[in-house]
C-alpha cells in the first residue's frame, strides 16, 4: 500500500499558489500566453493509417484499420466508425492496465461524437453489399506520454490516421452479382476514405476563483483548474460539439467567447492536419527517393 | 577513445561506462584495499559495473559510478525537497520520490516538543535532511541538522517547485557554482533550494522571474558548461529587448 502512494504525482499548495499568482499578469509556467497553443509534431508509420501526434510532452498514436462485417439492422446502407482508447502505464502513475478509467470513456466519446455526430467520415461510402457487407473502420488511440490536454491530441491523432487509411478496394461479381470481391493492393490501389471536413477539439481550462481562460493546460495547469470546456469546431466555423463536464460554472459570455477562439485556433491546426503527410514525407525523409 | 589493457583503473575514471565493463583488476593492484561506492561489483578478481554513468575516483581509494535517473534512492545526510501527504499522531508522512515514504517525527524540529507540534497540510513543501535509509525501510528524515538547529530546513512558502533528474540537482548543488546559476545570478535576484531528490524550488519577488529561472534550470539538463551560459545569456537578452520594447 506504501509503494502505491509513494508512486503518484503529487500537487503541492505552492505550486497551485503560483499558477494562479503567474495568470493574474497572464503568464504561465511554460512560458506561453493562455491564448497559446504548444507545438504540435505529426509524424506518420510505415502502414497506412498510422499516426504520432506530439503535444509539447504529450504524446499519442491513432491506428485505423477497416474490416468487412454485417451492418447493423437499422441502418443497412452505411459503415461503421469504432473508437477505442488505451490509457497506457507509461504514460503516468495514475492510469493503471486493463479496465478504461473515466478519463478514457470521456475521451473516446469526446472524439467519437465530433467525428460521428458532424458526419465527417462519410459512411455511406462504406457501404459494399447493402444489408450485408460494409466496412467497419475502427480507430485505436493509445496514450503513450501524460503532458495535459490528451483529448486535443488524441483527436489530432484521430484525424491524420484517418487521412492517411487505404482501404482495399471491392467490387462485385460472382455469377449472381452478390459476391465481394476484395482486391489486395498489388492488384488495384487502395482508396483513401472520403472525409468531409475535419473536427478539432480545442480545450480551454478555467484556473483560480475569477476562472481566468487558458488553451492547451498542461499537467500541472489541469490538475489546478476549477473547470474544462472541450469545444468541437471544424474550419468552416461550424461546431461539431461542446462538452463541458462538472466543474466550476461559467458564465454565457464566456462560453462564447471559448467559442469564437476555438474557431480561430481550428483554422491553423486544420491546416497543419492537412499539409502534414506531405511536410512528413518530404522534409524528414532524407533517404525519399523520387 | 583508445583502448589500453583494461587492468589500468586510469581509462575508466570520468568516462562513461556501460553495465558489464570491467574496470579494475585486482590481481595486478598489490596489498591495496579500495572501497566501491555505488554502481560497482566484485566478482573475485574483478571489478565490474552495474549501472551506466560516469566511473568516478577520488583519492586515495574510492571509486563509484554516477549515475542520473528520475527516480530517487534515499541516502543518509543527502537533502530533499519532501512533499506532505499525510499526518500521523508521531509523523509526518513524506512523499520524497523514493519507493516508499518517508515519516519525519513531529518532534524533529528546533526546539520541538509536544506542545508546539506544526500543523502542515497536505501539499507542503519541505526542505529535509535524511536521516536513516535502509533498503525495505520507509526513510526517516528530520527537520534540523546534525547538531540540531534548523539550518534553513522546514516549510517552504510560496515559489513554484518542478521536478528533475537526480544528475541535474547534482550539478546544481557541485561547486564551483553550476554555470547556468551564475549566468542568471549576475542579472536576476531569485532564491533556490535544490533536493537531491531531483526537486527544485525557485522563488522570487515577481512570476516573469521565477518562470525564466525554472525553464533555464530544466533546459540545462543535457547542456555543457559552455552552452548553459550562451543558453542563460540568450534567454536574458531576450527578455530585457521585450522589457524595452514594452
Amino acid at each position: 500500500m506504501d509503494g502505491r502512494l509513494a508512486n503518484r504525482w503529487r500537487l503541492t499548495v505552492n505550486e497551485k499558489k503560483f499558477i494562479e499568482t503567474a495568470l493574474a499578469s497572464n503568464l504561465r509556467i511554460d512560458g506561453r500566453n493562455p491564448l497559446e497553443y504548444r507545438k504540435i509534431i505529426i509524424k506518420f508509420g510505415r502502414e497506412d493509417g498510422s499516426s504520432e501526434v506530439q503535444l509539447g510532452q504529450t504524446h499519442v498514436m491513432g491506428f485505423v484499420t477497416g474490416q468487412l462485417v454485417q451492418p447493423y439492422q437499422d441502418r443497412q446502407n452505411e459503415g461503421m466508425l469504432l473508437i477505442f482508447t488505451e490509457f497506457s502505464p507509461m504514460a503516468g502513475p495514475s492510469f493503471d492496465p486493463g479496465h478504461p478509467g473515466e478519463s478514457a470513456v470521456e475521451l473516446g466519446r469526446i472524439v467519437d461524437r465530433g467525428l460521428r455526430d458532424s458526419r465527417a467520415v462519410d459512411t455511406e461510402s462504406l457501404c459494399v453489399l447493402s444489408g450485408k457487407l460494409v466496412w467497419a473502420i475502427r480507430i485505436d488511440l493509445h496514450i503513450v506520454d501524460n503532458g495535459g490536454n490528451l483529448i486535443d491530441a488524441a483527436n489530432i491523432a484521430a484525424l491524420a490516421a484517418l487521412l492517411t487509411f487505404r482501404r482495399p478496394e471491392c467490387t462485385l461479381g460472382g455469377d449472381d452479382g452478390q459476391e465481394v470481391i476484395v482486391h489486395p493492393p498489388e492488384e488495384r490501389e487502395p482508396l483513401p476514405l472520403i472525409v468531409h471536413h475535419l473536427p478539432v477539439a480545442i480545450t480551454f481550462a478555467f484556473l483560480g476563483s475569477e476562472g481566468k481562460l487558458v488553451v492547451d493546460p498542461t499537467h500541472s495547469e489541469e490538475a489546478v483548474m476549477a473547470g474544462r470546456l472541450i469545444a468541437t469546431v471544424n474550419a468552416n466555423g461550424d461546431i461539431c460539439a461542446i462538452q463541458k463536464a462538472g466543474g466550476e460554472g461559467v458564465p454565457q459570455s464566456a462560453i462564447m467567447h471559448c467559442l469564437q477562439l476555438a474557431s480561430m485556433c481550428a483554422i491553423s491546426i486544420t491546416k497543419k492536419i492537412n499539409s502534414a503527410p506531405w511536410d512528413y514525407v518530404f522534409c524528414s525523409k532524407s533517404n525519399f527517393i523520387l | 577513445m583508445e583502448y589500453k589493457s583494461s587492468g589500468s583503473p586510469v581509462t575508466f575514471v570520468d568516462n562513461l561506462v556501460v553495465p558489464g565493463d570491467v574496470v579494475v583488476d585486482l590481481s595486478s593492484m598489490t596489498n591495496q584495499t579500495i572501497k566501491l561506492g555505488g554502481g560497482l561489483r566484485q566478482d573475485c578478481d574483478a571489478i565490474s559495473v552495474m549501472k551506466a554513468g560516469k566511473l568516478r575516483f577520488s583519492k586515495p581509494n574510492k571509486y563509484w559510478v554516477e549515475t542520473s535517473q528520475k527516480r530517487y534512492v534515499p541516502c543518509v545526510e543527502d537533502s530533499v525537497l519532501g512533499i506532505v501527504v499525510d499526518s500521523k499522531s508521531d509523523n509526518f508522512l513524506i512523499d520524497i520520490k523514493g519507493p516508499a515514504l518517508a515519516f519525519l517525527p513531529v518532534l524533529a524540529f528546533e526546539g520541538g516538543t509536544r506542545r508546539n507540534i506544526p500543523k502542515f497540510e497536505a501539499g507542503t513543501l519541505l526542505y529535509v535532511r535524511v536521516v536513516k535509509a535502509n533498503p525495505g525501510m520507509n526513510p526517516e528524515l528530520s527537520c534540523t541538522d546534525a547538531s540540531g538547529k534548523a539550518a534553513e530546513f522546514g516549510a517552504l512558502k510560496d515559489g513554484y517547485m518542478f521536478e528533475c533528474s537526480t544528475g541535474l540537482s547534482r550539478m546544481l548543488l557541485s561547486s564551483p557554482t553550476c554555470p547556468v546559476l551564475e549566468a542568471l545570478g549576475k542579472k536576476l535576484s531569485f532564491e533556490i533550494a535544490v533536493g537531491l531528490n531531483g526537486r527544485v524550488w525557485v522563488n522570487s519577488n515577481s512570476p516573469s522571474i521565477v518562470i525564466i529561472v525554472a525553464n533555464a534550470i530544466m533546459n540545462s539538463e543535457s547542456l555543457s558548461g559552455v552552452q548553459q551560459k550562451i543558453m542563460a545569456e540568450k534567454l536574458l537578452q531576450k527578455i530585457q529587448v521585450r522589457a524595452l520594447q514594452l
